[in-house]
């Protein structure tokens, strides 16, 4: 197979077509998609972006040793978490817009965060899988000789 | 609620800040001891606060670590008994490897059809439902993912290539028989309405981490675009290249060798 051919286009059609598969499967055996799914999908992104966006804050600080601390790039991001956090806060109050099966404001924020770390903790297992599998694939080999030096 | 606080989210923000400083190189003791004291005081969690529902993260995480233990002995086994040029194991450690992996994926099978299903609160962990679907279909993906790219960018994979596609099917094929036969707490009909939600999670975690990603990057750009272009250097002066034919001198030569 050439070059072009395996391009980060068809690497991403391969990850997404067996999840693809099995959810029309799922589709064919149930009674369509679970009603909690969407509120899922919107808690998913924006408990992801605010985690992920209070990491890279705190990577801000090296960033900011480096180039004499700069405020800028550090207020810009502090206002885009601040700008996730509102719109959880206003979705999950404005008429259970984001919650599900939860009593309350509270309650719905903390069971994302440990909802995004089980999630995490199952990708991670899941690519731990994959990324060894894979090199042990690799290591099984033989090793080729490509000059007659190595012999 | 004060107890939780101190028992469960305390440690594991302090988990991260451990994890932080165990790979700067100044506090590198200091952040192990953090992240080995934290993760001890959040793992027993569900016993030190089992009134809290988010301890039950805690409890899936413990009930998870002795497979996964496994997975990687398993892994490090298959890789270096493999033809690794440094640290090669013994030629048998590669067999060990392959059938301690293949234990690790049959426990957390059985996790979902046995006995030996994670048990909180006298029924199955509200979370284990969440990490079993996602796990299988992030799984079934990366591993198609990987084969592509085994026979893409590596010169005549194919062998290997197949072996990582049977292994996606492998994990879809668990994914489709917990859709339809039940599980030892959780009946076919629920694993499939989890798997929904086990696909938004998936989704939404990479939506909103790329997107965090971009923002931060756009934020950097804006900054570093304003920033003013650098002032040129005058010529060197007399000093400056008397100093540096010295130090040319120094290194050219080597009649001393």
């Amino acid at each position: 197979m050439n070059k072009s051919l395996a391009s980060w286009k068809l690497l991403l059609f391969a990850g997404a077509l067996p999840i693809l598969v099995i959810l029309a499967l799922n589709l064919s055996l149930g009674e369509g998609i679970h009603k909690e799914a969407f509120k899922r999908f919107a808690n998913s992104i924006l408990t992801s972006y605010i985690v992920v966006g209070l990491i890279l804050l705190g990577n801000l600080f090296f960033y900011a040793d480096s180039r004499h601390r700069p405020l800028a790039p550090l207020v810009g991001m502090l206002v885009a978490v601040s700008f996730g956090v509102l719109v959880v806060w206003s979705l999950t109050s404005y008429d259970d817009l984001l919650l599900e099966a939860n009593s309350g404001l509270r309650s719905q924020l903390l069971s994302n965060i440990v909802r995004l770390i089980v999630g995490i903790t199952g990708m991670s297992v899941a690519a731990l899988f994959a990324v060894g599998f894979t090199f042990a694939m690799i290591t099984g080999r033989e090793r080729r000789i490509l000059f007659k030096e190595e012999e | 609620m004060i107890k939780a606080t101190l028992l469960f989210w305390i440690p594991l923000i302090m988990i991260g800040l451990g994890l932080w400083l165990s790979t700067s190189r100044k506090s590198k003791i200091l952040g192990l001891v953090i992240l080995v004291t934290s993760s001890l005081i959040f793992l027993a969690s569900p016993w030190t606060v089992p009134s809290s529902d988010s301890t039950a993260g805690a409890h899936l995480i413990l009930s998870i670590i002795a497979p996964c233990i496994l997975l990687i002995y398993g892994l490090h086994g298959m890789i270096f008994g493999g033809h690794v040029p440094v640290g090669r194991l013994d030629s048998t450690a590669r067999l060990s490897g392959f059938f301690a992996m293949f234990v690790s994926i049959g426990i957390f099978s059985l996790m979902h059809w046995s006995s030996f299903t994670p048990v909180w609160r006298s029924d199955v962990n509200p979370y284990w439902i969440v990490f079993w679907p996602t796990m299988l279909l992030f799984s079934t993906s990366l591993c198609a993912a990987a084969s592509i790219a085994m026979v893409g960018y590596g010169e005549n994979r194919f062998a290997e290539s197949v072996k990582l596609a049977g292994m996606s099917i492998l994990f879809a094929g668990i994914a489709l028989i917990a859709m339809l036969i039940d599980g030892e707490y959780t009946t076919a009909n629920e694993f499939r309405d989890y798997l929904f939600l086990a696909v938004a999670d998936i989704f939404g975690i990479l939506v909103g981490g790329i997107l965090s990603v971009a923002i931060f990057a756009l934020v950097i750009w804006g900054y570093e675009s304003t920033l003013p272009n650098p002032e040129s250097t005058g010529p060197p002066t007399e000093q400056e290249l008397k100093k540096l034919v010295e130090i040319a001198n120094n290194h050219i030569g080597g009649e001393e060798e």
